[in-house]
């Protein structure tokens, strides 16, 4: 699933349909193998990005927005999701500090809309946090802001999450 | 995740050439001149045969064709063959693999086709991956809002056949193969049975969506060239009676 993933992006030769596609394919093998067995366990699964994910960005790419909603359907509900909210400038700033080159991807290149990839990284993911926004309503995530230090972000996280366990094993 | 909203009603709601449901939304495909025609039917029923032989006599009266057929994709064909052969992808996986092909080819050659006045020649369509994740035990509505981005095509043929007669002819061409038998749902290593039960289900799929979809259905069990015959027959009463796409001219200008 990878590989055809990873091939159609060194391709640059995705579709917002086809990425779409690909990743909910990708997440589909992932919920079925790594998520759902240990929730049977009883243990707790950490999701580095979720459906979410999917929702705001495939959305931003012009995916409509119901369809890809359907498309989920078959995810689990998580107990607990939290929506770390940045600015685009803190973001970009972060990235360029530990890369030397924006994903054509990440930066929204197959829009077409900017050569520059800084430019087009502004354009696409603006959108993308217009429509996390539109999530965090939706959904109910838990915000945190992040723009802040990571240790406090980890209190603050820390504590939620310690608390809403407590709260659903007792 | 929410609630999922029934957009679609049968085909008496979906216009030939529109989307079936939510569509592509960066994508507008209004008055696109070119038209769909589709073949359905189960494995080893003749339907390419039958594409090929409607190719030939369509580009013949002077019409520009485009064939597309399942998991054709440049995009995602070695990813499916790959997982066919290792056997490592579950019933979801394959079912959204399929999607994305169709995805790929609909937009990259179904599409632009369309727009130029071509006409699509589909060998098989969106209803043998619904017919197939039925059996599996997708859930029917779901699969439904995934294909909801296909376009209603102008004409849908479904060769239509029993799975005892099926099982002759495919034994006669070359036997039975691990998917075209439904191997993977493990009802036991008869491949025969497993095979007629496998083509049974489908059948029975096929059949429930033949209504819905407005499948215009073809005895399967007929010779090749009577099935030809019927299939040229109301292709080019569509055709004449279309308006569009008018014969093109035979040097490549579209």
């Amino acid at each position: 699933m990878k590989a055809a993933t990873k091939a159609g992006k060194k391709k640059n030769a995705l579709t917002p349909m086809t990425f779409s596609l690909l990743h909910a394919t990708d997440f589909a093998d992932r919920l079925l193998y790594k998520i759902i067995p240990p929730l049977k366990a009883g243990m707790i699964v950490l999701a580095d990005r979720y459906a979410y994910t999917a929702f705001a960005r495939d959305v931003a790419r012009g995916v409509d927005r119901e369809w890809v909603r359907d498309l989920y359907g078959f995810a689990v509900q998580p107990n607990l999701a939290f929506y770390f909210r940045v600015p685009i400038d803190v973001s970009l700033d972060r990235l360029l500090a530990r890369r030397v080159k924006l994903k054509f991807y990440e930066a929204g290149m197959d829009m077409g809309w900017s050569s520059n990839p800084t430019e087009s990284f502004r354009l696409f993911q603006s959108k993308v946090l217009d429509e996390y926004d539109s999530l965090v309503r939706e959904f109910g995530l838990t915000v945190i802001e992040a723009s802040g230090s990571i240790t406090e972000q980890q209190r603050l996280f820390r504590k939620m999450v310690s608390e809403n366990l407590e709260k659903q094993t007792t | 995740m929410n609630s999922p909203t029934p957009h679609r009603g049968a085909q008496g709601g979906v216009t030939p050439g529109h989307y079936y449901g939510h569509g592509l939304p960066y994508l507008s495909i209004d008055n696109y001149p070119g038209k769909i025609v589709a073949l359905e039917g189960t494995d080893g029923v003749g339907r390419s045969t039958q594409t090929r032989l409607l190719r030939e006599w369509l580009e013949v009266q002077g019409y520009g064709v485009v064939e597309t057929g399942w998991t054709r994709s440049p995009l995602m064909q070695p990813t499916i063959e790959l997982a066919k052969a290792s056997n490592t992808l579950n019933k979801l996986t394959f079912v959204l693999l399929y999607a994305c092909d169709f995805a790929d080819r609909l937009e990259k050659e179904i599409i632009p086709a369309l727009k130029a006045g071509f006409i699509v020649l589909a060998d098989r369509y969106i209803y043998t991956a619904i017919a197939r994740a039925g059996v599996r035990g997708i859930d029917s509505q779901w699969i439904r809002q995934l294909y909801g981005f296909a376009i209603a095509p102008h004409l849908v043929f479904y060769l239509k056949i029993d799975a005892d007669a099926l099982a002759r002819r495919v034994l006669e061409t070359g036997g039975m193969e691990y998917w075209e038998s439904g191997m993977d749902l493990k009802a036991g290593d008869d491949i025969y049975e497993s095979f007629r039960s496998y083509q049974r289900q489908l059948l029975k799929e096929y059949a429930a969506m033949s209504e819905e979809f407005g499948f215009r259905v073809l005895d399967g069990r007929k010779s090749v060239n009577s099935i030809q015959e019927e299939l040229r027959r109301q292709v080019g009463e569509f055709l004449d009676g279309s308006g569009s796409p008018k014969v093109l001219s035979t040097e490549p200008g579209a």
